[in-house]
């Protein structure tokens, strides 16, 4: 399961009657889809990010942190709590404890909670007259004799115990999308797309209550759209962010030295996938410091195990980066395989990335 | 306040396509009201071909919508020629793909679906039958493993594709096979190059 990143501003949890709540917590998270336009809005007072993407531009989990903090600081003049652990029940805790779990630690981090972290009352005293004083004790008790003695709220929590469900019931606010919406009303006039002369057009009227349309479907972030800024990959020119979003930058066609030439990847993949280049030794190719190959790869492989045989390959392509305070080594290699498909790799951190298919 | 028209007649029978499009569809552009197909391997070329239909209806000021197609390459559909200030992307719709695509009905001219997997008769017939009624362009992009269950109007099937390398990718030919009903009916087998060295389509 995907490492979520848990925001907690504890001040912002509870409404104010002036709304302004509210308007503050869509201020941060607007503030944070610079950094990741995967930004989820759970209630007031927390959101979560996915960690992996935002770890990997800004080249560690550190730096996203100091990245978040300074955001909300900025913003708010608040400190955030933090918190990372797979599924949304953990990484709440995780935040509320400003613990940060690594991969496969969760479900230890999961059975160590105190059985009232599932949040029942009458659960939390039950289980203690039965000597279960915590989420792991809870979670080894047979489902059938769950079933037999809770109702179907406590069987839910059961199953968020053992790992099954990754949230509470409750723990999202399912108007909270709605109400965001609403106060966003103000910077969706402003944001307004403009047709060649300048004005509105009706098809631009109609496009955007279909847009809204399927926001109210599908969530804050189901429909979003495309700008485009200056940057050397394809992944770092382009940006998808939730329609309505305040526009934080313009598009901008400059050419960049050392921008990738030649067509660019027509599915860019907004969270590159591990994979292993192997040369025909079966042997990991690797990037050496001074941005060459230690040998020519013939075969692509997945962390699920397939393998794919590659016909061609070019590059690496050096970018090397100062960006965020931290210097970034990238290189990017294009692969051909015996299939047709032709793919976008990059190397980071020590290993390879999908970050692009040419389909 | 004066509302404006896109450049277009929106009351055109004709959704605009530009070449290398335009000559193999009967009447040059797209009916309105009729579903397109555009099968193909994945990874062969078919989401560029899919994408770049939609270039010059949205550069004359019709809006798209892009359903399902998880991560779209903005540069590469700029570069194609994709007003991306027109195009609305519903990357992940998860379950619920043909109601999203129901929701863009009355909002866009041209409506691009890829359904995550085989779409089922009804799902098919009814977003088919709304696309006539409301007078817009379903383009379906499809694959082996989830083939549009119904017969489409036009359909570009991309038979095989083969790149041109330097020492970088340069750009690829695409063979298609071009066919349909009515006036549509066996229009050959065209190779179209996607992308070319500049990220655009161009006739061979």
């Amino acid at each position: 399961m995907e490492r979520l990143l848990a925001l907690w501003v504890e001040p912002l949890s509870e409404e104010r009657p002036d709304g302004s709540v509210l308007r503050d917590y869509l201020r941060v998270l607007d503030a944070l889809e610079v950094l990741c336009p995967f930004v989820e809005p759970v209630r007031l007072g927390l959101c979560t990010l996915p960690l992996r993407g935002p770890s990997r531009f800004f080249g560690g989990d550190e730096a996203v942190f100091a990245a978040v903090r300074q955001i909300v600081r900025d913003v708010l003049g608040l400190d955030v709590a933090l918190g990372v652990a797979e599924g949304l029940f953990c990484a709440e805790l995780a935040a509320r404890q400003g613990v940060v779990l690594h991969a496969g630690q969760t479900t230890a981090f999961r059975r160590v909670q105190p059985l009232a972290a599932l949040g029942h009352k009458e659960l939390a005293t039950t289980g203690r007259s039965l000597g279960i004083y915590s989420v792991g004790d809870f979670a080894d008790l047979d489902a059938s004799r769950v079933a037999e003695r809770f109702n179907a709220a406590v069987r839910v929590l059961h199953r968020v115990a053992r790992g099954e469900l990754a949230e509470l019931p409750g723990q999202r606010d399912t108007r909270l999308s709605a109400r965001l919406r609403d106060a966003r009303g103000e910077d969706i006039k402003g944001d307004e797309q403009v047709s060649f002369f300048g004005q509105r057009s009706a098809g631009d009227d109609r496009a955007r209550a279909a847009a809204h349309r399927v926001r109210h479907r599908l969530g804050p972030d189901g429909v979003l759209v495309a700008r485009l800024r200056g940057g050397r990959a394809p992944e770092d020119r382009a940006s998808l962010t939730p329609w309505g979003s305040p526009s934080c930058d313009e598009r901008d066609d400059a050419p960049w030295p050392g921008r990738l030439a030649g067509p660019s990847p027509i599915t860019s993949l907004h969270q590159p996938v591990a994979v292993e280049l192997c040369d025909d030794a079966d042997e990991p190719v690797r990037m050496s410091a001074r941005g060459s190959l230690s040998a020519a790869p013939t075969s692509l492989v997945f962390a699920h195990g397939s393998r794919r045989s590659i016909v061609w390959f070019a590059g690496p392509w050096p970018l090397v980066e100062r960006w965020w305070a931290s210097g970034r080594r990238r290189a990017h290699v294009q692969v051909l395989l015996d299939s047709g498909e032709a793919m976008l790799l990059s190397a980071e951190v020590g290993r390879w990335w999908l970050v692009g298919i040419y389909d | 306040m004066a509302t404006l028209r896109p450049v277009t007649l929106a009351k055109s029978r004709i959704v605009p396509l530009s070449e290398p499009w335009a000559s193999l569809t009967p009447g040059g552009g797209l009916r309105r009201g009729s579903t397109v197909v555009v099968h193909a391997q994945p990874g062969l070329g078919g989401l560029s071909v899919g994408l770049s239909l939609l270039s010059d209806a949205s550069a004359k000021g019709h809006w798209a919508a892009v359903v399902g197609v998880d991560d779209p390459g903005v540069v590469a559909m700029s570069d194609l020629g994709v007003d991306l200030r027109r195009v609305l992307f519903v990357p992940r719709p998860r379950g619920a793909w043909a109601e999203a695509a129901g929701d863009l009905l009355d909002g866009v001219d041209l409506l691009i679906v890829r359904p995550p997997s085989r779409a089922s008769h009804g799902a098919a017939r009814k977003l088919m039958d709304r696309v006539r009624e409301r007078g817009i362009v379903l383009i379906v992009l499809t694959e082996p493993r989830a083939p549009w269950p119904l017969p489409a109007d036009l359909s570009f099937h991309l038979v095989s594709s083969r790149w041109i390398m330097s020492s970088r990718l340069d750009a690829r030919y695409v063979t298609l096979r071009v066919s349909g009903r009515g006036e549509a009916q066996h229009r050959g087998e065209h190779v179209v190059m996607v992308p070319d060295v500049r990220g655009r389509a161009v006739a061979r």
